[in-house]
């Protein structure tokens, strides 16, 4: 296996923990989240990855969208918020997460 | 090419792609949004070049849609039809397909036999003939084989059942390793 794919499978689950990290914090549209990931691109979400990921989290009820029109007029945009399910879940992945962290840094090191 | 037809003409492209879908509506009116506030940006071509072609951006959908509604509903009908859904765009999903349907197209088969059975008896049967070494299971249209023996009479019937059942179990556990496991190797699409 290359890096790459590597790299691809180790962001998979990733991605969605950062989306609910994220939506912890307030609702946000899809534009909204990648705005805050601009900064974080090893995280790997892009404008086609998003959406189906947000698609997946309402239908599994870990997200809520819904359609805010902006009060000069205009294009509305879906925000998401997380659900009381969301909530739940992500209090378990970043559990899960810290303790993978902190055995791997442990093993692994810090040095680049 | 305006921003609004360029706009238009990938939608258009996408409703195309997204048409198996039944809540497309939603999913449309979401990357329209997205591709309007980019243009406000003045980062279209960009937004178009990240979302993929109107095709590639449908398949992630259809795909992360399909996959996770097999997996939570679990049912053979569900998984069966996942597989034969992304058949066409995934060797995994493909290779799924044939080795489940055999087990359910086994399946069917007992189930006829069993049925078979009740009607015409004498075609129906598990012959063994010790002169050739050959065993048959099923029906017949002249079983009167003279050196052949056959071994069940009326337990055809539980014996295909079971059969039935048995075919039907690992089909459908077959399904759903292959759901799985499309689940587990499925990339991030369009990191």
């Amino acid at each position: 296996m290359d890096v790459e794919t590597w790299k691809s499978q180790l962001k998979k689950g990733a991605a969605e923990l950062a989306v609910l990290a994220l939506l912890d914090g307030g609702a946000r549209s899809g534009i909204g989240l990648l705005d805050a990931l601009q900064m974080r691109p090893e995280i790997g979400l892009s404008d086609g990855s998003i959406y189906p990921l947000l698609n997946r989290l309402e239908r599994e009820g870990r997200v809520a969208g819904r359609w805010e029109t902006p009060a000069g007029g205009g294009r509305g945009q879906k925000h998401y918020a997380l659900t009381a399910d969301g909530r739940t879940a992500l209090k378990s992945m970043r559990t899960a997460w810290i303790g993978f962290r902190d055995d791997l840094t442990m093993i692994v090191g810090e040095r680049k | 090419m305006s921003d609004a037809a360029k706009i238009d003409d990938y939608v258009r492209g996408l409703t195309r792609a997204l048409r198996a879908l039944p809540d497309r509506e939603e999913i449309i009116a979401e990357i329209r949004a997205h591709l309007d506030h980019r243009a406000g940006e003045g980062k279209l071509g960009e937004a178009i070049t990240a979302l993929g072609p109107p095709d590639a951006c449908a398949r992630s959908f259809i795909e992360e849609m399909k996959v996770q509604s097999a997996f939570a509903d679990g049912g053979p009908a569900k998984t069966f039809g996942a597989l034969l859904a992304l058949a066409s765009q995934r060797v995994t999903a493909a290779t799924g397909l044939f080795f489940s349907g055999i087990f359910f197209v086994m399946a069917a088969a007992f189930v006829f036999v069993g049925f078979y059975e009740m009607v015409a008896p004498e075609t129906v049967g598990m012959w063994s003939d010790p002169a050739t070494g050959s065993f048959f299971f099923g029906a017949m249209d002249d079983p009167t084989l003279p050196s052949a023996h056959e071994l069940l009479g009326p337990w055809m019937i539980p014996v295909s059942g079971v059969l039935a059942v048995v075919s039907f179990v690992i089909g459908q556990k077959l399904s759903r390793f292959f759901i799985r496991l499309m689940m587990r190797r499925k990339p991030l699409l369009a990191i």
